[in-house]
């Protein structure tokens, strides 16, 4: 990443005209924001280091604190948390609950915002206004009971489709960033399009959609970290079905288990395992990332 | 004519799923509590109609308020830490810096972790007997004694310091891109008078940033009165009630059995606290819009 980043920095440019006498003032300031800096950099990356030093020990090791650094680099723990604690099934559920999700929000979202950014249509005002609320109500937990229950009628809750739905469902978000990005497509492009006989949904998929690949990819990858890092939700809905547990359900899960104490190590390991993906992509994309939400309340 | 249909029917045709899974899943579960909140209701069986009973006993309810107390404690110490600290990150990120990007992109990390996964960690380092913040904090000879970080005398702190971990980096995005709004030319006007750098900041940066940081104030209050995940991690609202939250109180009246919470499952009454937790955020996020609404114009 350090290469990676290293190389976006702007040059820099010396072209301060010191005060001799406010040298030393400077100096110090600078030290004293440079220490700063770096202890909030410690402070952040201290959890990460502990995470991966910590996959990297052996149980007993784990359990008497100890030092920082492992002694040895017990690779096996990985190993041992893909077998033995079913690490390999949740990655699968969280891959596959993710990907669904990313495309489903992708799909839906960016069809809705298509028509309402480009066209009229009795009680447009009233979806934007639905689908605006819907960022800032909060009830909590209680809304999972009556999705559940539909999801029972429907027979998906014995299926991960059930958690996927709910979370396509929350795509207000990403409709009003995808909105903003259709703004930025000239009309006369699609219109263009339909002059010469392409039908509306042909022009969608085969002309706009293309175009908005940069957009989707932005607004694909913060559908993708949220389905990624939910919680509360699949918790809810595998209570009663271990088989469909995500990473971040099977991992909080080991530490109710009855020899939880003795798997620090473990659960080290699958935190290690959960994490990791997202931040590579988090590294590889830090750009966009960074710009994205930067811009989102420029507006 | 036809042509007219053939637009509404493409209009439809993209708007329908969003607009099922918009109700189905977001409008329906809201009813369906605003139903519930008047009834007796366990989650199974018959539900009785009780007209107000379920808000005297809300209003009667120690735990509930005490939860109450504690979510202001939480959210008012997370956003105490986080504000000025991402406020300073974003001012000491804003100029030309070496290693600016590559110390954004540290502290933006932590936004891009599952919040279950990380507490899951965070509750072993925070560990007081083998917990690798007491190894370090007695290595330095800061503390003598092993520290209960997850006792009753400092769960509360212990939560808030996780919180602030997770969400400095998101706010100080959110500034940085308020910062890089303001004219550039203000400030060298502001030098050529004589300006000192603290005298820039008070006079400049902070009265132009004022609208962004009205927005993200707001949604810092939001995020922060309606957060659980890491405390359910963390501690489960123990010891004895100590960092019991508003919606994590209200979690355990709807799924009793994943925390082995002793209640019985009440989904009437459940709806009812849910509603109640609404209104309190919704008053005070009213409320702060009320009270900043000065800071909207840019001077």
């Amino acid at each position: 990443m350090n290469e990676q980043v290293l190389s976006q920095q702007p040059p820099v440019r010396e072209k301060r005209v010191a005060r001799p006498s406010g040298n030393a003032g400077r100096i110090l300031g600078r030290t004293v924001m440079w220490l700063f800096l770096l202890a909030t950099a410690v402070l952040t990356l201290f959890p990460l280091v502990m995470t991966v030093s910590g996959s990297l020990k052996t149980g007993a090791e784990m359990m008497t604190g100890g030092s920082l650094l492992p002694s040895k680099l017990q690779f096996a723990n990985y190993a041992e948390a893909w077998k033995q604690a079913n690490f390999a099934r949740y990655t699968w559920n969280s891959a596959f609950v993710s990907i669904m999700v990313t495309v489903g929000t992708l799909l839906v979202a960016s069809m809705a915002a298509y028509v309402v950014d480009r066209r009229d249509f009795p009680g447009k005002s009233l979806y934007v206004t639905v689908q605006a609320s819907m960022m800032f109500i909060s009830v909590g937990a209680i809304v999972l009971r009556p999705q559940f229950d539909l999801m029972v009628a429907l027979h998906l809750n014995t299926t991960l489709w059930g958690v996927i739905l709910i979370l396509v469902s929350a795509h207000s978000s990403t409709f009003f960033m995808l909105q903003g990005f259709f703004k930025a497509i000239p009309r006369e492009l699609d219109e263009a399009a339909m002059v010469d006989g392409s039908g509306f949904i042909r022009t969608f998929f085969r002309i706009i959609l293309p175009l908005l690949t940069p957009g989707l990819g932005v607004a694909g990858l913060f559908a993708f970290r949220h389905a990624w890092n939910e919680y509360i939700l699949p918790l809810v809905f595998t209570m009663t079905n271990p088989q469909l547990q995500t990473l971040t359900v099977g991992l909080a899960n080991l530490r109710y288990g009855s020899s939880a104490a003795m798997q620090i190590h473990l659960m080290m390991a699958g935190a290690c395992l959960s994490i990791l993906p997202m931040l590579l992509a988090y590294i590889l994309a830090n750009k966009t990332f960074i710009q994205v939400t930067a811009g989102s309340v420029k507006g | 004519m036809s042509f007219k249909w053939k637009r509404l029917g493409e209009n439809s045709l993209f708007l329908i799923p969003s607009i099922i899974l918009t109700v189905a899943l977001g409008i329906y579960p809201l009813f369906w509590m605003l139903r519930y909140m008047f009834y007796d209701y366990a989650g199974y069986g018959d539900a009785l109609f009780v007209g107000l009973d379920n808000f005297r006993r809300l209003m009667r309810d120690g735990l509930f308020w005490e939860s109450v107390g504690n979510t202001f404690i939480f959210a008012g110490g997370k956003l105490l830490l986080t504000l000025p600290l991402s406020l300073l990150l974003a001012v000491m990120l804003n100029g030309r810096l070496r290693g600016g990007n590559l110390l954004r992109g540290i502290y933006f990390m932590p936004t891009v972790i599952s919040t279950a996964v990380i507490s899951v960690v965070f509750y072993n380092i925070f560990n007081s007997y083998n917990g690798m913040v007491n190894t370090v904090l007695m290595k330095l000879h800061l503390v003598s004694q092993p520290v209960d970080w997850l006792g009753p005398k400092h769960a509360m702190l212990t939560v808030i310091l996780v919180a602030v971990w997770g969400a400095v980096g998101n706010y100080m995005l959110l500034f940085l891109a308020g910062l890089q709004s303001i004219p550039q030319d203000l400030y060298e006007s502001a030098a050529i008078d004589g300006a000192n750098a603290g005298r820039r900041f008070w006079n400049i940066t902070l009265p132009m940033l004022a609208p962004v940081a009205q927005m993200v104030i707001m949604l810092a209050i939001i995020a922060s009165l309606k957060g659980y995940e890491s405390i359910m991690v963390i501690t489960e609202g123990g010891p004895i009630g100590k960092t019991e939250v508003m919606y994590l109180y209200l979690y355990k009246l709807l799924f009793p059995v994943s925390t082995g919470s002793p209640v019985a499952q009440q989904l009437g009454y459940g709806s009812a606290v849910g509603f109640a937790s609404a209104v309190i955020v919704g008053a005070i996020t009213g409320l702060y819009f009320f009270l900043s609404r000065k800071m909207n114009k840019v001077y």
